[in-house]
């Protein structure tokens, strides 16, 4: 194994601030078509204005991809980024954020994957690694302190996630938490359009297909030794009082201790309540199962399991689990989340917990996001159900709840083989193919993003946010302690005007949160929490409303991008059967279509965009500080 | 003053996470039938209802008790409050109130 370039370190460069606490102050370049790899500096008046993660990842989409680098192209960037926060002692900052343009939408991505990668990153002394090019051969980027590699990757060619983590594990003589790997499985390999990057063995950055992009690139893995260099923090006992107050919240609060204590599994049996719970591909909110047996401890019973926490993480989350019994007895699987639950198991018709369990991790193992998955999977068992999708066409027949059909399924679509080459575009481009009735069937939103692992058709705020959304899934996300900042506890989840003014309302949080280098999960703590761990972390003095500006500066950023892309607002759309009307359940009376139109305007008004052109205002964009981009976006 | 009937009870029903603030473990369903009077509204009910189990009492309201929190769906009839029913709403004897911990997922 020959390196083929080492990465050289930037002479010394004299800032007149000091480096802020809890960056390293590099940026890890690496081109693959030429194998060169270098360190490129930025100054601490960069590092506040673009903070990390999304925040990085939305500038250097503006300033270097250009409309005509498509996701498939050699200029398109990958970033894989950490933030401020990541290898610091406040739970679950191991995590990476991937920016990049993405292959479902070909637009902005924006997604998250947690483990151990962003702390190994940084004690290697490397913020953010951003990728550009492609290489000649498939290769792997090698990352162990001072030394970095582009490295022949052959050998790994064909391998799933899992295994390619493992034969990198031998390779190095490194196991457990000394190595992270993120990679992709043959569904990278194949450019499967909806792939994904998966590492440390159950996380996932699963959206826009940022898998195809690195595959696109013949990139089949990084993989950092968990570097040796230290990480200083401004105010250490600030940020760990903090770090304790965030712990706190989250094992207290109501609304976290969920989260907390079973991670997503709550929702399977909360969502069926609510009619949310998607029940073979969107044609029922009901069935005969008994849900006493969805809920979270038993769940969780039902397997031989332990914990699988990220970096430096206190939740009882993540699980790997054996399964006990059945088909699949004695299989090693990571412990499904809820959208694992929903994508190989409810949206599919199967129900043994068993079967749905071996199938999501295999689903994972592939690298196919597992929302996708499960449109395409549930869409053709409908079709073939209903007549309008024939044996001959498909290749075999697929019925709702068949495990070992729907993995066949995923084989086809893995290996791009016979019909499995058509849904490997996605539910959007195959039902667009094989058009009739068919096509009518589909759940997607006009732009090409999936949606996730609901009935968006009860949860009219998922449905708005992932059909305006500029980063290939859903921008605003789940409101959280939106009381925070003047809006509304509760709303009529089936007012499109109270909908549209609460998920415009939050636009930014999200995008804050994961600039930090930090989970998800873990952050839904209050704004002002997060920010004082971002200030005894750096020393700046940054309050709510500052992270409430980034991330609004940073949703208009990726919204430019997009309208760059050609993504407009003809595409805010749902399919037909995304934004039909449920013909059984709770949300059965509701018609998320009859007040579609004024919920647009509504959103439009309450982001600051022009609901014509898509494009943020003037004087949005002059008051988040973005002349520059005004200048651009409204130039004559 | 309202007469509280022995007839046609509203039902209330804790599920998962949230009967752990009513002695439950966190899983399952716990069922409550709780006395109905003449001219009793959603407020008034779950007021009283919640009044019992002090740690629901702080999850379900608001610090001053005027209002619901933000943790807690309140499901009246399978339709979430809002829909059919306000928290002013009049309710009926044999009707039922779902109380469903709020789900935070990822994306």
């Amino acid at each position: 194994m020959s390196p083929t370039a080492t990465a050289k370190r930037s002479a010394s460069k004299t800032t007149v601030a000091p480096l802020p606490g809890g960056y390293t102050g590099k940026l890890l370049r690496v081109n693959l078509s030429t194998g060169k790899t270098w360190a490129e500096a930025w100054d601490p008046e960069t590092m506040r204005d673009q903070l990390g993660g999304v925040g990085l990842g939305a500038r250097v989409l503006w300033n270097e991809v250009p409309a005509k680098a498509h996701w498939d192209h050699p200029e398109n960037r990958l970033v894989l980024a950490t933030g401020p926060l990541a290898g610091l002692p406040v739970w679950g900052t191991g995590g990476l954020t991937v920016v990049t343009r993405g292959a479902m939408t070909d637009g902005a991505t924006s997604t998250n994957a947690n483990g151990f990668f962003g702390a190994a990153l940084k004690y290697s002394g490397y913020d953010s690694i951003i990728i550009q090019g492609q290489a000649k051969k498939w290769s792997y980027l090698y990352i162990n302190d001072d030394v970095v590699e582009v490295r022949d990757a052959a050998h790994l060619l064909g391998k799933d996630t899992w295994e390619t983590q493992q034969a990198l594990e031998r390779e190095h003589g490194l196991t457990g938490h000394r190595m992270s790997v993120y990679c992709v499985g043959v569904a990278g390999e194949t450019c499967v359009r909806f792939a994904a990057i998966h590492g440390d063995y159950g996380h996932v950055a699963s959206k826009n297909g940022c898998g195809a992009v690195m595959g696109k690139k013949r990139l089949k893995a990084v993989c950092i030794v968990r570097g040796t260099g230290a990480l200083r923090a401004h105010d250490p006992r600030g940020l760990v009082q903090a770090a304790d107050d965030i712990a706190h919240d989250l094992k207290t609060d109501p609304a976290t201790s969920t989260l907390y204590n079973f991670g997503t599994l709550p929702g399977v049996t909360n969502l069926y309540k609510l009619g949310v719970l998607p029940i073979k591909n969107y044609t029922t909110n009901l069935t005969t199962v008994d849900m006493t047996e969805w809920e979270p401890t038993k769940l969780r019973a039902g397997f031989d399991h332990r914990g699988h926490q990220c970096n430096a993480c206190g939740m009882h989350h993540c699980h790997i689990q054996v399964i006990g019994r059945g088909q699949f007895q004695g299989e090693r699987v990571d412990e499904p989340e809820y959208e694992g639950w929903s994508g190989a198991g409810w949206t599919i018709g199967l129900t043994d917990k068993e079967a749905v369990s071996w199938l999501n991790t295999r689903v994972d193992r592939a690298c196919v996001d597992i929302n996708e998955f499960g449109w395409v999977c549930g869409w053709v068992m409908e079709c073939m159900e209903k007549g309008y999708l024939t044996e001959k066409q498909v290749g075999f027949r697929l019925r709702f709840g068949d495990v070992n059909g729907a993995y066949r399924l995923l084989q086809m679509i893995t290996n791009r083989e016979g019909f499995g080459d058509i849904l490997a575009e996605g539910v959007k481009r195959a039902s667009e193919k094989v058009g009739g009735e068919a096509a009518k069937c589909a759940v997607y939103t006009k732009k090409g993003a999936s949606p996730r692992g609901h009935d968006h058709r009860g949860r009219w705020d998922e449905m708005l946010d992932t059909c305006t959304s500029s980063n290939g899934t859903m921008e605003s996300a789940n409101p959280t302690f939106q009381t925070e900042i003047g809006l509304p506890g509760r709303i009529t989840p089936f007012d499109g005007e109270q909908v549209a003014k609460l998920t415009g309302g939050i636009l930014g949080r999200r995008h804050f949160e994961d600039s930090l280098g930090g989970c998800s999960f873990t952050f839904r703590t209050r704004i002002e929490n997060l920010a004082r761990a971002l200030s005894a972390a750096t020393g700046w003095n940054y309050t709510l409303q500052d992270a409430l500006r980034f991330g609004r500066r940073t949703a208009a950023i990726l919204r430019a991008f997009n309208l760059r892309c050609g993504i407009g607002t003809d595409v805010e759309y749902p399919s037909v059967r995304y934004g039909s009307q449920p013909v059984d359940g709770p949300a059965k009376e509701h018609n998320v279509m009859e007040q579609w139109e004024h919920m647009l305007d509504v959103w439009y008004e309450t982001v600051g965009y022009d609901r014509k052109t898509g494009k943020p205002k003037k004087e949005t964009l002059h008051a988040l500080g973005l002349d520059w981009l005004a200048k651009e976006l409204w130039r004559k | 003053m309202a007469q509280i009937t022995r007839a046609l009870p509203v039902t209330i029903e804790v599920t998962t996470w949230v009967t752990k603030h009513v002695g439950g473990d966190g899983g399952g369903t716990r069922l409550f039938e709780e006395p109905f009077a003449s001219g009793d509204t959603v407020r008034t009910v779950l007021r009283r209802f919640s009044r019992r189990f002090p740690e629901l009492d702080d999850a379900l309201w608001n610090p001053t008790r005027t209002e619901l929190g933000e943790s807690i769906e309140v499901v009246v009839n399978d339709a979430v409050l809002g829909v059919h029913h306000q928290l002013e709403s009049p309710l009926e004897g044999g009707e039922r109130i779902t109380l469903l911990g709020q789900f935070m997922g990822g994306r």
